[in-house]
C-alpha cells in the first residue's frame, strides 16, 4: 500500500500546467504477484515429527472417541458400533438439581486458585527479586519450590492431620483454638472454610512455582529501565510497583489466559485427593470433575461423562478466545495472540 | 530429493498421520476378532486386584513351571491397586484388550458387563463335566443361587456358605473390664462405653469411607441396628452397590407382590441412625470415617488405638489382624463376636450370592484355557501353591487343613480361587472366629432368602440409578456415620433422592421382583 500511494503521489508533479488530471493507471491484474513459494525447511519438520506425532496421537486421534458423547455405548458394541442417542447423556447432567451448583463451585473456585496463585507467584518473585545474598535467594527459592512436587495425597495426610487428628476428634489446627479458649471445629463436617482451605493448599502448592516463572521474567527486564528509575530518585518499593510489576503483565497475561481456558476443570487431583467422597463437604467443593468420576466410579456411564468432558472442553475453548479478545481489546500490548 | 517440504505436502503429512492414528485407535477400540474359543494362548493374562504379593516372583515360576508341564501354557497376571481396580477393569473391558480372567462383582460393573455381552456365561461349562476338579469344588446350592436369570456370569468365589458382617475385638480389654464373653448386642455397647471410660486414648471402634452401607441397613444384619441382631431375616435390595436400599415385602412369596418400600421404612432403621449419631457424638466411632480408607482403620486396629474391627465370617480377622495386634501392644487377644439372637441357631437369611466373581472375558483370546486354569487352580496342590506360596519358603502345613504362615506373601485368592473345601485354615485362627468360620461354612445354618437369586437389571433406569447413587454419597453416607442430624440429614436425602427419581426406580424394581416371584417355586 505504502509503495503504492507513493507512485500515485509522483504522479501528479506540482506546479505543472496540465489540465487534464492524469489518468489512473490501470488497476494491476487480480493474480498475486509472484512471490518466491516460502517451503519449510525439511531439517526443521524433521525435528518437529516427534512432537507433531505425540499431539497428533494423544491430543487430535482420542478427539475421535468424543462421539461416545452422543452414544448409549455399549462395551461390547464398540465406540463407533453403539447406537446413536442424540443429547441425552448430556441431559442427565444437567437434569440434576445439583448441575447449578457444581458449575457453581467449578468457577468459583478455580478464579479463586487462579487469582491466588497468581497474585502470590508475582507477589513472591518481587520479594525474591529484591533479595541480595545470593545464597540466601536460591535457598527460599528451592524452599518455596519444593511444594509443587509433593503429591496431593500427601498433602491430604497433612491436611487430616492438621484438621482432624486421630480418630477425627483433635488435630493441630484445633490444639491451637483450645489454647485460646475457642469452640473446636469439626473441620470435614463443616463446609463453609473449605474454599479457603484449598485455596490456602493450592497457594502453598502453586505460588513458588510461579514465583519463579515471575522471577526469570523480571531477569529479562534491561536493567537499564532501572537505572533511569534509580536517576529519577525512585525508591525500591516505587520501582518495585512502577518497573517490575507493570513488566510482568505479559507474563501474568500469558498465565492467566492459560488458567482460563482450564477454569471449568475444576483440578481434580488435588480436590479429590482431599475431599474424597465426603459428601458433607460437597456443597462448597464439589466440581465437575468429581462429580464425573463419581458417575464414572459408580456406573461406569461413559456416554455421560464423555458429554460432560466435551461440555467442560467447548466452554474452556470459548472462554480462552473470549479472554484473548478482551486482551487486544483492552491490553492490546501485553495480547498474546 | 528436496530439502525442502511443501507446506501442502507438511499439512499431507499431518493430516495423514491424524489418519492413521484415528484408524488405528478405531481398531483397537472395535476389534471384533473373536478367539474366544480357540485354544492357541500360550500365556494367559489375569486381572487382580491389590498389589503385588511379596515374594510373587518366585512363587509366579513355580505356578508356570507346573503349569506349562501339566498344560502347555503359562499365566501373566496384572495386579492393579484398590483404589482404582473397578474402572481400570472396565475400561481394559471397553477397549477390548486381551485378557482372559477378571474380578469382578456387582459392587464392581458385573451387571453393565453382562448387559453389554462382555462376560461368557460358564454354566454350561462348569456343569458340563468337561472341568471335573472345578465342579467337584463348587456346591451345587452355589452355582445355582448365583445364577442371573439362569445364566452363571463367573465362578463364585467364597470360602463358606454364608457371610455374615460381625466384629473382632480386643478380647484381653474386655476381660480387663470383666466382660468374659460378648454375645449380645447390649454387652457390646457395654463393652464400647467401658473402653471410652476406662481407656480413653482408644476409639471403641473406626469406621472406613467403604463402610456405610453396613452400619444401619441389614443384609441381614447391620453392625449398630440392634433390631437386625434380634432378628436377622431381611435382606435389602438395590440396583447397584452404594446405591438406594429397598425392602421387599415379607410375605412376598405368598402373594406374589414384592411391594418394594425405601429402607428408612423398615422397622430398626431409623432407630439405628440415631444410635449411630449417638455413638458419634459420645466419641464411640471415629469421627473421620468420611475420609479414612480401610487400611487406614485396619493399621489402627493392628496398633491398638481402637478396640473392634469390621470382620465377615471368612475365617481371616485373624491372619490379617492378630500378628500386627499382638506385636504393638503385648498380651492382646482378638476375639469374634456375632451378637446375633440365639447365637449359632438363629438361622440368618442368606442370598448366598457370592461377593465375587471370577469372570471370563468374551473378547479374551481363549475361554477354553481360561476354564483348564480354573480347573487346575481346584487340585488343592496347585491351590495351595498359589494361594500360599511355595511351600517351606512361604509357609508349612499344620495338619491336613491348617497352615503356618512363614513369609508375608499374601495372594487375592478370593480373586481366582477361592474353593471352599480346599480353603486352608491359618494356625493363628482364634478360637471364636474357627467357631464362627465352620458355622459359616454349612449351608444348613442359613435360611434361603426369598429373592436369593433376584438380579435387578439398571439398566431401564440407569439414569435414575446415578443420581440417586450420588445423592447418596452426598447425604446418605454422612448420615450413615452419624455426622449429621438424623432428622435434617434423612430429610435432605429423601428430598433429593425423591427428584433424582425414587418413583422410577421404586415402580421399576417393584415390575422386575413382581416378575422374579412369578419363577420362584
Amino acid at each position: 500500500m505504502r509503495a503504492n500511494s507513493l507512485v500515485m503521489e509522483s504522479g501528479s508533479e506540482p506546479g505543472t500546467d496540465d489540465a487534464v488530471p492524469p489518468q489512473r493507471p490501470a488497476d494491476p491484474p487480480r493474480t498475486p504477484a509472484k512471490r518466491p513459494r516460502r517451503r519449510p525447511p525439511l531439517g526443521l519438520v524433521l525435528l518437529a515429527l516427534p512432537a507433531i506425532a505425540f499431539f497428533v496421537v494423544f491430543s487430535y486421534a482420542p478427539m475421535a472417541g468424543l462421539v461416545v458423547a452422543f452414544k448409549d455405548f455399549s462395551i461390547s458394541d464398540g465406540v463407533f458400533g453403539s447406537p446413536w442417542s442424540g443429547l441425552d447423556n448430556f441431559r442427565y447432567f444437567f437434569s440434576t438439581g445439583d448441575a447449578p451448583r457444581i458449575l457453581a463451585n467449578t468457577l468459583f473456585l478455580n478464579t479463586l486458585f487462579l487469582g491466588a496463585t497468581l497474585l502470590t507467584g508475582i507477589t513472591l518473585a518481587v520479594m525474591l527479586n529484591e533479595i541480595r545474598v545470593k545464597l540466601f535467594k536460591r535457598a527460599i527459592q528451592s524452599v518455596i519450590f519444593f511444594p509443587y512436587f509433593v503429591s496431593p495425597i500427601v498433602i491430604s495426610i497433612i491436611l487430616q492431620v492438621l484438621l482432624a487428628g486421630v480418630g477425627g476428634s483433635g488435630g493441630a489446627a484445633n490444639d491451637l483454638l483450645h489454647v485460646f479458649n475457642l469452640p473446636q471445629v469439626e473441620w470435614y463436617t463443616q463446609p463453609g472454610p473449605w474454599p479457603w482451605i484449598l485455596t490456602v493448599v493450592k497457594i502453598w502448592q502453586l505460588g513458588g512455582y510461579l514465583s519463579i516463572i515471575f522471577l526469570a521474567a523480571i531477569t529479562a527486564i534491561p536493567e537499564e529501565v532501572y537505572e533511569a528509575g534509580m536517576i529519577d530518585g525512585a525508591s525500591r518499593t516505587q520501582m518495585a510497583f512502577r518497573i517490575t510489576v507493570p513488566l510482568l503483565r505479559p507474563t501474568a497475561a500469558v498465565l492467566l489466559v492459560l488458567g482460563i481456558g482450564r477454569i471449568f476443570y475444576g483440578d481434580f487431583g488435588t480436590i479429590y485427593a482431599i475431599v474424597g467422597d465426603n459428601g458433607t463437604l460437597f456443597p462448597t467443593t464439589d466440581v465437575i470433575d468429581t462429580y464425573v468420576f463419581r458417575s464414572l466410579r459408580q456406573l461406569g456411564d461413559f456416554g455421560s461423562t464423555a458429554a460432560v468432558g466435551l461440555f467442560q472442553s467447548v466452554v474452556g475453548f470459548v472462554l480462552v478466545v473470549l479472554a484473548v479478545l478482551v486482551q487486544r481489546r483492552y491490553a492490546k500490548e501485553s495480547s498474546i495472540l | 530429493m528436496s530439502a525442502n517440504l511443501s507446506r501442502r505436502g507438511f499439512l499431507a503429512a499431518g493430516g495423514g498421520l491424524s489418519l492413521a492414528a484415528v484408524l488405528g485407535l478405531s481398531g483397537c477400540g472395535d476389534s471384533n476378532s473373536d478367539s474366544s474359543s480357540g485354544d492357541g494362548a500360550k500365556d494367559l493374562k489375569l486381572l487382580l486386584p491389590g498389589a503385588v504379593p511379596d515374594g510373587w516372583a518366585a512363587v509366579l515360576e513355580a505356578v508356570n513351571k507346573k503349569l506349562q508341564a501339566d498344560l502347555g501354557f503359562s499365566i501373566t497376571p496384572q495386579f492393579i491397586n484398590w483404589n482404582n481396580y473397578g474402572s481400570q477393569a472396565l475400561l481394559k473391558f471397553t477397549a477390548g484388550e486381551k485378557f482372559e480372567t477378571a474380578l469382578q462383582a456387582r459392587w464392581l460393573n458385573m451387571a453393565q458387563l453382562v448387559g453389554s455381552g462382555s462376560l461368557v456365561d460358564v454354566g454350561p461349562l462348569v456343569t458340563g463335566g468337561k472341568y471335573p476338579n472345578l465342579q467337584k469344588t463348587l456346591n451345587d446350592k452355589l452355582i445355582e443361587l448365583n445364577k442371573w436369570s439362569g445364566k452363571l456370569w463367573g465362578i463364585p468365589q467364597v470360602n463358606s456358605a454364608g457371610r455374615i458382617h460381625h466384629f473382632a475385638i480386643r478380647q484381653d480389654l474386655a476381660e480387663k473390664y470383666g466382660i468374659t464373653e460378648i454375645t449380645d448386642y447390649p454387652t457390646l455397647e457395654k463393652f464400647w462405653y467401658d473402653v471410652k471410660q476406662r481407656d480413653p486414648r482408644v476409639t471403641p471402634i473406626a469406621l472406613s469411607q467403604n463402610q456405610s452401607n453396613l452400619t444401619c441397613v441389614p443384609g441381614p444384619v447391620a453392625m449398630f441396628n440392634a433390631a437386625s441382631w434380634e432378628n436377622a431375616n431381611r435382606i435389602a435390595q438395590s440396583f447397584s452397590g452404594g446405591s438406594m436400599p429397598f425392602f421387599l415385602a415379607e410375605n412376598a412369596k405368598e402373594t406374589g407382590s414384592s411391594d418394594p418400600v425405601p429402607f428408612w421404612e423398615l422397622d430398626g432403621v431409623v432407630d439405628a441412625l440415631r444410635t449411630i449419631r449417638k455413638y458419634y457424638q459420645d466419641g464411640i466411632i471415629n469421627r473421620d470415617a468420611l475420609n479414612v480408607d480401610a487400611a487406614t482403620t485396619k493399621g489402627l486396629f493392628t496398633n491398638g488405638q481402637t478396640a473392634s474391627a469390621w470382620a465377615t465370617t471368612d475365617g481371616l480377622s485373624s491372619t490379617t489382624l492378630l500378628p500386627g495386634l499382638q506385636k504393638a501392644v503385648k498380651g492382646a487377644q482378638l476375639a469374634n463376636v456375632v451378637p446375633l439372637k440365639g447365637g449359632k441357631s438363629a438361622k440368618p437369611n442368606q442370598t448366598f450370592q457370592a461377593d465375587n466373581f471370577t469372570v471370563l472375558n468374551a473378547k479374551g483370546a481363549s475361554n477354553e484355557r481360561a476354564m483348564q486354569l480354573e480347573d487346575w487352580l481346584s487340585i488343592k496342590e496347585n491351590h495351595d501353591l498359589i494361594s500360599y506360596g511355595v511351600e517351606g519358603k512361604d509357609w508349612k502345613p499344620v495338619g491336613a487343613d491348617k497352615f503356618e504362615q512363614l513369609s508375608t506373601y499374601a495372594f487375592p485368592g478370593f480373586a481366582l480361587c477361592w474353593r471352599t473345601s480346599l480353603e486352608r485354615r491359618s494356625a493363628l485362627m482364634t478360637e471364636s472366629e474357627a467357631d464362627w468360620f465352620s458355622w459359616a461354612q454349612d449351608y444348613d445354618n442359613f435360611t434361603v432368602d426369598t429373592f436369593a437369586s433376584f438380579i435387578p437389571d439398571v439398566n431401564p433406569v440407569k439414569r435414575e440409578e446415578a443420581q440417586i447413587s450420588q445423592a447418596f454419597t452426598q447425604y446418605g453416607n454422612p448420615l450413615f456415620f452419624g455426622a449429621v442430624d438424623v432428622d435434617a440429614g434423612l430429610d435432605k436425602l429423601k428430598k433429593a433422592v425423591s427428584s433424582a427419581g425414587l418413583d422410577k426406580l421404586q415402580t421399576e424394581l417393584a415390575k422386575q421382583a413382581d416378575e422374579y416371584l412369578k419363577t420362584v417355586k
